[in-house]
């Protein structure tokens, strides 16, 4: 009885697993030893009986039938697009106003912050000291600054 | 359009246009290789009902992975991975389900295919086209799905050891050795040895 080990080198000769040495070394037991030869064909036998075995084999539905089964699944199967909800009219006029009202909104604040000051006279106030008012009369160069609160002094005084 | 108006595309310009959602493009490709993915899962599962289901859910997945596919081989030959792959997890999941029987078990060690007298005469030679299919399907049958596996993966998908290895998470040692098992059987089934021995 030949060795387990040479019975899979063979089968591995047979499939042109074997790197080349070891390929030579089977092919040369082949020919000196009957039983490794005869273990060879049989292999090949094995091999040519079942090459185009699944050719014959077909699928026992019509092709009308067994696509259908598959239209059907893959209709089940795909992504659901969300269907678009009713939009009411307040929202519509909201989303058209939006818009309106912001550039509206740049368009005034580009008027205000480019209008040219007053060649006459106005008052302002002071960003860092809102109780402060001055008046600036620009025709005769004259400023006037008041306070909307007392004095520090008439506030010591009354302490 | 439906697949029939496809019919005189190849497969190229047909995968092209599923990819791009043409379902009757897509029929056309289910015709065409039906017969070669619903083979393969039923040499893979011998079980008619499950090798439909099977190549159906193949061709499920391919549709849903046609993006996917790369042309790095032909279409036939990725829809076959896809139904090989479907198959396996199938067949790993009975598994579990099965309890191994103790000629299972000598199988996989390896021992009992060593034993077998080699066959002298070609037993393939004096058998009838349709004889000899018959007597396949009673081999594939027989032989357990690990062996079987093996010997489908090789012979048909003409896959190598280690990548037969690798889709069956096991070493190639054990592929070499379930194959060698599964021909050796496959060969006494064919010769209808174990009938003359009886006699």
């Amino acid at each position: 009885m030949m060795d387990g080990d040479v019975q899979i080198k063979l089968q591995s000769f047979v499939d042109g697993e074997l790197p080349e040495g070891e390929a030579r070394a089977m092919a040369n037991l082949m020919a000196q030893d009957r039983e490794a030869a005869a273990l060879v064909a049989e292999l090949k036998y094995t091999r040519q009986a079942l090459s185009g075995h699944e050719k014959g084999v077909r699928l026992p539905e019509s092709r009308e039938f067994f696509w259908s089964k598959i239209q059907r699944e893959i209709e089940r199967t795909a992504p659901v697009a969300p269907v678009p909800r009713p939009v009411s009219w307040l929202v519509r006029v909201r989303r058209i106003l939006t818009p309106v009202a912001a550039v509206a909104a740049v368009a005034i604040a580009g008027f205000i912050a480019t209008r040219p000051a007053s060649a006459g006279s106005g008052v302002e106030t002071s960003l860092s000291d809102p109780g402060a008012f001055t008046y600036r009369d620009f025709a005769s160069g004259t400023t006037l600054v008041w306070l909307s609160y007392p004095a520090e002094d008439t506030l010591a005084d009354g302490e | 359009m439906t697949g029939h108006e496809h019919s005189s595309a190849d497969d190229e310009a047909l995968v092209r246009a599923a990819q791009q959602g043409n379902l009757g493009a897509f029929e056309e490709l289910v015709a065409r290789h039906r017969d070669k993915i619903y083979a393969r899962a039923f040499s893979m599962m011998r079980n008619e009902e499950e090798a439909l289901d099977l190549s159906q859910e193949a061709w499920v997945k391919a549709w849903q992975r046609l993006a996917q596919f790369q042309r790095e081989s032909s279409f036939g030959t990725w829809m076959t991975r896809i139904v090989i792959n479907l198959c396996l997890d199938q067949l790993r999941k009975q598994k579990r389900y099965r309890t191994e029987s103790l000629e299972a078990i000598d199988e996989e060690s390896g021992g009992v295919e060593r034993q077998m007298p080699v066959l002298t005469v070609n037993p393939t030679e004096r058998l009838e086209r349709a004889e000899l299919r018959q007597r396949i399907e009673i081999a594939l049958d027989q032989l357990s799905y690990e062996h079987r596996t093996v010997l489908v993966l090789h012979e048909f998908e003409e896959m190598e050891y280690k990548e037969i290895a690798r889709v069956m998470e096991c070493s190639i040692g054990t592929v070499m050795s379930r194959l060698f098992y599964a021909r050796r059987k496959l060969a006494v089934i064919l010769s209808d040895l174990k009938k003359d021995e009886a006699t």
